[in-house]
């Protein structure tokens, strides 16, 4: 039970530490933003007075906090190389305060110098860029015109987000607006985090309020994430369901045998006057006890595994590579879920009186007369 | 009282090595009578003692107790009747292993709900009159059979059954344990009007008792 425990907080923890990447990253549980921006993404469509807006939805309740940045598509390049990617105008102190954006850095100083850039460890590897390499990113700005500007990389951000560690370069939100030719308070995106529980009624709330917006949830711009999670939660009810399976042949076979090893006393008990149904309880509480002193000592193990990997996590930097490609990180921290231990508390009491079933059959057809005439 | 009716016991009813075990029989026993079904070994007398203990069922017939007929009850209900009316003494002793002397002759009391202190005084009364106070705290594969055998017999009188059916219950025992036993049943069925019934084929017992049953090949012989 224990490694059960282990395996399910780990798939859960592997989903979950994804998403929450991704909403500290990008979408906060909700993003708002112009119409049609999201079909055609290009600046025109963008949130004007962004601070304001922003403003006001941090008074709103539910609302934990707001940010508004600025996103542009265009083409970065180096001396040898050029990859399609994004500028991304963005708050430093907004970001740390949205999603710990510190918690992102692999490699540099989150510092924006002159002219300086972050950039998605994927896109610095595609582009083969260092710290202090210099990158051009050239895209179209609101008035149509094509733009470059020069950018010194001082820090490669690991997001576990794949859209931005693969095509991101982040600079001063003020900087790519005035790269954009756009006001200082436009945006592309407002996004929020919120009380998971206010998520639905907020979108409705504030649709209503912002018609000229689109607002979205989490779930809708990943659902793949989404999905994801609910595969982990299709692996560890079937892990679930194995492992209740062989606690039931487990507790079945123990209580086999000890019931057949005791038939001689139970017909004798039968035949004094000792009646089935007592018979029947003493077998269910002793399944019982044995499915629970499992279960206990099951509890005690799982607990200790998933803190370990709750607080140290499974360092998997081994297949660094392979997992950031999936967007998930090296790390891998488990989560702990009362339900883990509730679910598995009730599998057991169910499985351990499933299993008396069958020697409980045994002991009821079990004719007394023969057990004395054998006694003999 | 128990009354009899036209009650067979067939074995492998239906098949070629069909044993008719009790053919026809009708017997009355009266209420604080003491009586011991006699015969032949393989006569039928245990099959007879089981099927009025209703620890065994019965092929056709009826076993009427106390105006009710109990051979064709449920098992729980059977159960309850081996309970509260009868004491059972086995050929086999039928000890629980794993009990001592001193539990197992207090297990039927305290099924009944008897508490501690009325089970403990109640045991120690037994075990001193059979003589087995001294092996209260042995298992029972730690006595021997004649010990095992008076274990046995305390267990099935200790809570003072209206009916005490046993089979050979001297059969593991000396001459004194036998007069001993003999005594404490004589005592029982005249002081508190128990019923006895014994399946033997010991004269000592044959002689004591004021009727006796014969049985030969499952029939009662008149």
């Amino acid at each position: 039970m224990g490694v059960m425990v282990s395996i399910e907080g780990l798939y859960d923890g592997m989903s979950m530490n994804m998403i929450d990447r991704t909403k500290r990253s990008d979408s906060g549980e909700i993003s708002l933003y112009a119409n049609k921006y999201r079909l055609e993404h290009v600046i025109k469509y963008r949130i004007s007075d962004a601070d304001k807006k922003v403003l006001a939805l941090q008074k709103i309740t539910g609302v934990t906090e707001a940010l508004y940045r600025l996103e542009v598509d265009g083409l970065a390049q180096t001396a040898r190389k050029s990859k399609p990617s994004i500028l991304l105008g963005i708050d430093l102190d907004d970001e740390k305060k949205f999603g710990k954006f510190e918690e992102f850095l692999k490699e540099g100083e989150l510092d924006f110098g002159k002219n300086s850039a972050f950039i998605g460890g994927g896109l610095a590897k595609k582009l083969k860029v260092k710290i202090g390499s210099k990158v051009i990113f050239t895209a179209q700005d609101s008035q149509n015109e094509i733009k470059s500007i020069a950018l010194r990389i001082r820090a490669i951000i690991r997001s576990s987000n794949i859209n931005f560690d693969e095509r991101a370069l982040y600079i001063p939100r003020g900087e790519a607006a005035r790269f954009l030719s756009v006001k200082q308070n436009s945006a592309t995106q407002i996004a929020l985090r919120t009380d998971e529980t206010h998520t639905p009624t907020l979108q409705t709330t504030l649709q209503a309020k912002y018609p000229k917006l689109s607002v979205y949830t989490f779930a809708q711009l990943y659902p793949q994430l989404q999905q994801m999670q609910t595969m982990m939660d299709v692996f560890n009810t079937i892990t679930f369901m194995i492992v209740m399976i062989v606690v039931f042949i487990g507790i079945l076979g123990v209580m086999y045998v000890s019931i057949l090893d005791r038939i001689r006393e139970f017909g004798i008990l039968l035949s004094i006057g000792y009646a089935y149904r007592y018979i029947r309880y003493q077998i269910m509480i002793e399944a019982l006890l044995l499915g629970l002193a499992g279960y206990f000592l099951g509890l005690f193990v799982g607990l200790l595994i998933l803190s370990y990997l709750t607080y140290q996590g499974l360092d998997l930097t081994l297949f660094a590579e392979g997992m950031e490609a999936f967007g998930m990180s090296s790390v891998i921290y488990a989560s702990i879920k009362s339900s883990y231990f509730i679910s598995t508390l009730f599998a057991i009491i169910i499985a351990s009186l499933l299993s008396v079933v069958l020697p409980l059959r045994k002991i009821k057809k079990l004719n007394p007369v023969e057990v004395i005439r054998s006694a003999g | 009282m128990i009354q009899l009716k036209g009650v067979n016991k067939y074995f492998y009813q239906g098949e070629p090595r069909e044993v008719h075990a009790l053919r026809d029989i009708d017997l009355t026993i009266e209420k604080g009578e003491f009586s011991v079904i006699s015969g032949t070994s393989g006569c039928g007398k245990t099959t007879l003692l089981n099927a009025i203990g209703v620890l065994d069922s019965i092929s056709d017939g009826e076993i009427i107790l106390d105006g009710k007929e109990i051979a064709n009850l449920s098992a729980e209900a059977k159960t309850e009747i081996r309970l509260h009316e009868i004491g059972f003494v086995f050929q086999a002793y039928n000890l629980v292993p794993v009990l001592t002397a001193e539990e197992n002759i207090g297990l039927i009391m305290r099924m009944q709900g008897f508490d501690d202190a009325q089970i403990s005084q109640r045991v120690r009364e037994i075990a001193t009159l059979l003589q087995i106070d001294d092996k209260l705290d042995s298992l029972p594969n730690l006595l021997s059979g004649g010990q095992q055998q008076r274990v046995a017999v305390a267990r099935a009188v200790a809570s003072k059954p209206k009916i005490i059916l046993a089979d050979e219950p001297t059969a593991n025992l000396d001459s004194s344990n036998s007069k001993a036993l003999m005594n404490m049943m004589q005592t029982l069925n005249e002081k508190e009007g128990v019923t006895i019934l014994f399946a033997s084929h010991d004269n000592y017992v044959v002689e004591s008792v004021r009727r006796i049953i014969r049985l030969d090949d499952g029939a009662l012989v008149t």
